[in-house]
């Protein structure tokens, strides 16, 4: 094994192997990661149900295993659980499986010295969207006409949304599920970034076999994790076949098209100006002034934060400053990774109004926030 | 009674050049419209984005910019700075559909009294010709 190398793997305990999505890959690396001391804690999601998933940190090799399994109506980001770990132990290593918007916050907010780079281990998963659990759990009852209490198990596979009872198996086209309005999360429709190539691996299904998980070495960092899991006898790897990497490539040449499709749909540009700014006013309109976005956002890094600090509910402004600061200060940052929308109590469509303003500057200034490890425009001062 | 509306600009002014430069506009018997709320600052840079925001959301229907010129800074590189935190800021306000004389950036030196009295001019009229900011509240005076 080198940095470059596309290998197939799968964990060697077999029970593990039937538990976790494609080959229980993820959930041997971080137990190897653990047990090898290579990094202090793990991030895992705990699941509850096939809808909830609870993000913990742990040094338990039992805790990471239960937490094997993939969960695609659990939309959580865990960048602010990997900065609270560098809080608290600074000289801290941590692993994490990320999928791409993950692994772009955590990218920004190591730019702006909230995480060391050199001591996070951040495994890859490709990702073709997240679902929000209360829509699919109306979509279950409408469209598959099964009880969401009794799903077992779900699954995408060749543009198809699959999900299993104990006694059934229904399957429809993610496209007709979009049409209705269900499906994936709209920040994820038009998101173009599914192989996490930021990360240290990049592993996923596309291009894998039954039961095991195509994984591409990145770094360093990446294949250590891999030799450690592989010395401790926890995985075993194959060469990836030629086909395989073709699949990957295809499919995600696929998915790009379709975001980009999904980005123009959703982002109509407005070109008059007194329409433009009625379309803010009458969207920030609704704020209860909660603050679940700025808590919630991965890539908000102030540590007092200005956004609140300008701020008074008793203004009777036209818009609320506190957007308008975050808007600015998003600018250069936003990922788009859609948990402000999440959160929203106001159902305000907050990503969407954060990425029109995020697009213009980032295209201005031709930085993609998170993929690399390039200064953002605001802090390039010449 | 109805109030004529006129223009209400907030002006940010370096203490080392355009506050100097206003001073003397002043002395140099300069005429200029009472239109100019000026506020001063160390330096450009100082003057930070969420100010301007708070200027336009308070009522103001400008916002400027005024500062050393570039290679002229007291502290060396705070034009610099305030180039920046302008560029992005004008990108923000010009997505919110707010027109372009809205927020400017002007530099001014210390010397310039003439210049600076001749660009308060400038941009009073032009913010006469496009009314008041739809961010003013109507109670706002």
């Amino acid at each position: 094994m080198k940095i470059g190398d596309c290998v197939v793997a799968w964990s060697k305990d077999e029970e593990l192997r039937k538990m976790g999505a494609s080959g229980g890959l993820v959930t041997s690396l971080l137990v190897g990661a653990l047990e090898t001391e290579l990094v202090d804690e793990v991030i895992a999601l705990r699941k509850i149900s096939e809808f909830e998933g609870v993000p913990i940190r742990t040094s338990d090799t039992d805790e990471a295993i239960r937490s094997a399994g993939s969960l695609h109506a659990a939309p959580i980001n865990l960048t602010k659980f990997a900065v609270r770990f560098f809080e608290e132990h600074p000289d801290g290593a941590i692993a994490l499986p990320v999928k791409p918007c993950d692994c772009r916050g955590i990218i920004e907010q190591a730019k702006r010295r909230k995480i060391d780079m050199d001591r996070i281990y951040l495994i890859g998963l490709n990702c073709g969207g997240t679902m929000d659990p209360i829509t699919t759990m109306e979509m279950l009852e409408k469209m598959y006409e099964m009880d969401p209490k009794k799903i077992v198990e779900e699954e995408i596979l060749k543009g198809k949304l699959i999900f299993k009872t104990e006694e059934e198996e229904k399957a429809i086209s993610i496209d007709e599920v979009e049409e209705a309005g269900y499906g994936r999360r709209e920040s994820c429709r038009y998101c173009g970034i599914n192989i996490p190539m930021m990360a240290d691996l990049a592993c996923g299904n596309w291009g894998a076999g039954e039961d095991e998980t195509f994984v591409e070495i990145l770094t360093e960092k990446g294949l250590r994790l891999m030799k450690s899991a592989v010395d401790h006898g926890l995985i075993e790897t194959a060469p990836a076949p030629e086909k395989g990497i073709k699949i990957r490539e295809k499919t995600n040449s696929v998915m790009e098209n379709v975001a980009k499709t999904w980005y123009e749909k959703v982002f109509v540009p407005i070109e008059d100006r007194s329409e433009r700014m009625k379309y803010y006013m009458d969207a920030m309109e609704d704020c209860i002034d909660c603050e679940a976005c700025k808590y919630v956002c991965p890539v908000c890094s102030c540590d007092e934060s200005k956004c609140i600090g300008f701020y008074d509910p008793m203004d009777s402004h036209k818009i609320s400053i506190y957007h308008l600061i975050r808007l600015l200060h998003l600018a250069d940052s936003c990922i788009g990774c859609g948990q402000c929308t999440d959160v929203c109590p106001a159902e305000i469509p907050l990503t969407i109004l954060h990425k029109r303003v995020a697009d213009r500057i980032q295209a201005k200034y031709d930085y993609i926030p998170g993929i690399d490890m390039k200064t953002p425009p605001f802090f390039e001062v010449e | 009674m109805e109030e004529e509306w006129i223009p209400k600009i907030t002006l940010f002014c370096c203490n080392w050049c355009s506050y100097a430069g206003s001073d003397d506009a002043g002395v140099g018997r300069k005429q200029q419209p009472p239109t100019t709320r000026t506020i001063r600052v160390m330096c450009s840079g100082r003057t930070d984005p969420a100010f301007v925001l708070a200027a336009l959301l308070e009522g103001s229907d400008a916002v400027l910019f005024t500062g050393c010129h570039i290679g002229d800074c007291h502290y060396i590189s705070g034009n610099y700075k305030a180039k920046k935190k302008f560029e992005m800021l004008k990108e923000v306000v010009d997505e919110l559909g707010l027109e372009d004389e809205r927020l400017q950036l002007q530099w001014i030196s210390a010397s310039e009294g003439s210049e600076f009295a001749a660009y308060i001019n400038k941009v009073t009229e032009e913010i006469e010709a496009i009314g008041p900011s739809p961010l003013r509240q109507e109670w706002m005076k």
